[in-house]
């Protein structure tokens, strides 16, 4: 029957349309109202659409507050910290997956643990070790307790006892050391793995607050989100300078999401069903 | 989204898959091994396991900004946090996540469904659906404060141009839960579209179409084919949103930092509040031992259920 099909089809684009609509209209609400005047963002009676785009009114929030450093703060928190969870995630994945050695199963319980313990439960204790180790308003207290990743481990070593044992047999045969087995033969197999959970780990770091929040409590130390926060509550209702901040933290996460699409899907599909 | 984003895992009922081959009980691989699982090993140990430690031991001694000489308390701690906001807290956690529950994965599945169907498109438009999942959860909720501000916020806007009565909606009793709720579900719902349509796809086409064949209709084909097929990944995607519901902060810090008067402060802006605002670490660490119960309660919980409908498959 074509015309129920049919039918049926339009109410499929229909509901699709609606539902993308009401993910984007706040985005772009967002950046209408950055782009309106003081007096029109706070007028109830002004029309919806700004007489003139302000565009100076980033320029002005960028102005107000050290986003170059928030950003800078953000990155070499969100790199370092990706990077680390990787690494760390690679090789005890391995030697999980295909090295024998005492303890191994003690181990890995010891490792997957720490996805039994929520960080926001740990909140404070977190906060009064960080302390005494001097670490507060530091870079190696933002990344260092970030590195452990019970989920990077579990996942590798999942992709690793899919791998062919006989690859690393051949190698060893050869004459290669275990370290080479590793770095030449199996690595590299990682490298579509290492890609799908690179992009949602960094986006994760880059977008974490709480952590930041109890480590950090200086404007030089603050990350992006932390320092857009302290932002809103210093302009409370000038709507139209925090949403030109709000602008500016969010059109560069939204360029890379768009660009690596298929890697976020792959990655938060990784993460929660397997 | 924080560190849920990724989500938990069904981890452990695999954990134990396949023997490594004939033992190489060579030295140099020993400690090559040792090398490779030490930073995972030892930064969980010092930063989770010892952190939890403390949060247990901690949580059954006074605590305050000016306590230099801690005692034990026993339980004070506990029927402190219970009596003194804390038992509120855990009932608004509880609400909000139910409704955040029932809101992104009726959602997800709704919208999974349709992208599913088969129309000619369609299944290439997931990408705006995560937009707001990875995009900084504190920029987006100022969004929804601008969106949801007295007078001149659009909400408010569209209300009195429909005649309708207007209202603060973040610092209303009644409503600021619902506006938090609205704008959570709206970040989040949409790892619930990506996941069940993964889930759907889980579902061997084959099936559905002797299911077609048979002259089953859609709703038939879901009822009697996809959702029973798709039952671990449905117990999967709860946990997974539990949990993030069940840890929900940034939006309250943000948009309601609690109020009005405990009407939107859940079980993890209080430990935030009474370990850094009012420095009562005493009650705050009996919260989050609250917290750390009730996820491995669902975690076990996932552990158990996962494993009965793999057995009943």
């Amino acid at each position: 029957m074509p015309a129920s099909l049919a039918a049926r089809r339009a109410l499929v684009y229909l509901l699709l349309g609606l539902a993308v609509l009401v993910v984007a209209f706040p985005l772009f609400w967002m950046a209408v109202s950055a782009l309106k005047t003081d007096a029109e963002i706070v007028n109830p009676a002004a029309p919806l659409w700004p007489a003139e785009l302000q565009w100076s009114n980033i320029g002005r929030a960028l102005s107000q507050a050290p986003f170059g450093r928030w950003y800078l703060n953000t990155a070499i928190f969100g790199v370092a910290a990706t990077a680390g969870q990787l690494t760390s995630g690679l090789l005890a994945g391995y030697a999980f997956a295909l090295l024998d050695f005492p303890g191994r199963r003690l181990l890995f319980v010891v490792a997957l643990s720490g996805l039994m313990v929520p960080f926001s439960a740990i909140i404070v204790p977190m906060s009064q070790l960080l302390g005494d180790l001097g670490w507060l308003n530091t870079y190696q207290g933002l990344i260092v307790p970030n590195i452990a990743s019970g989920l990077g481990a579990f996942l590798f070593r999942q992709f690793f006892l899919g791998t062919p044992r006989e690859l690393g047999e051949a190698a060893r045969l050869d004459g290669a050391s275990e370290l080479r087995v590793f770095l030449s033969v199996y690595a590299p197999l990682a490298r579509p793995m290492i890609a799908a959970l690179a992009i949602i780990l960094f986006l994760q770091n880059w977008n974490n607050f709480l952590f930041p929040l109890i480590v950090v409590n200086t404007t030089d130390m603050s990350v992006l989100s932390q320092g857009l926060s302290v932002f809103h509550s210093q302009f409370a209702t000038q709507y139209n300078l925090i949403m030109a901040a709000s602008l500016i933290t969010i059109v560069p996460v939204l360029l890379v999401a768009v660009a690596a699409q298929r890697h976020i899907i792959e990655g938060i599909t990784l993460g929660a069903l397997d | 989204m924080g560190r849920q984003v990724a989500g938990r895992t069904g981890a452990a009922p695999r954990a134990e898959g396949t023997r490594p081959a004939r033992r190489r009980g060579r030295r140099g691989t020993w400690a090559l091994a040792y090398a490779f699982v030490a930073p995972t090993v030892v930064l969980t140990v010092l930063f989770s396991l010892v952190p939890l430690a403390m949060l247990l031991w901690r949580s059954l001694y006074s605590g305050g900004v000016f306590d230099f000489a801690p005692r034990f308390v026993g339980l004070e701690n506990y029927t402190g946090m219970l009596a003194e906001g804390g038992g509120q807290a855990l009932g608004v956690t509880g609400v909000y996540t139910a409704g955040f529950v029932l809101l992104t994965m009726g959602a997800g599945l709704g919208l999974g469904l349709l992208l599913n169907s088969g129309a000619p498109g369609v299944a290439r438009v997931r990408a705006p659906f995560i937009i707001p999942l990875v995009v900084p959860v504190v920029a987006t909720a100022l969004i929804w404060a601008n969106m949801f501000a007295p007078q001149f916020g659009l909400v408010n806007r569209l209300l009195g141009a429909l005649r309708l009565p207007q209202a603060d909606f973040l610092s209303s009793p009644g409503l600021a839960l619902l506006a938090v709720l609205t704008f959570g579900a709206w970040q989040f719902f949409g790892q619930n579209v990506i996941l069940y349509v993964a889930a759907l796809k889980s579902v061997p086409r084959d099936v559905l179409d002797a299911a077609g064949v048979d002259g089953a209709g859609p709703w038939r084909r879901f009822r009697h084919v996809q959702w029973p097929m798709m039952r671990r990944h449905t117990l999967l995607i709860w946990v997974v949103t539990t949990l993030t519901g069940l840890q929900t902060f940034t939006q309250i810090y943000v948009l309601t930092q609690g109020g009005p008067d405990g009407a939107t402060s859940t079980a993890l802006y209080y430990v935030y509040n009474e370990g850094f605002v009012q420095f009562d670490t005493g009650r705050a660490n009996a919260m989050g031992v609250a917290l750390f119960l009730l996820s491995l309660l669902i975690t076990i919980a996932q552990l158990w259920l996962v494993g009965r409908a793999d057995r009943a498959r």
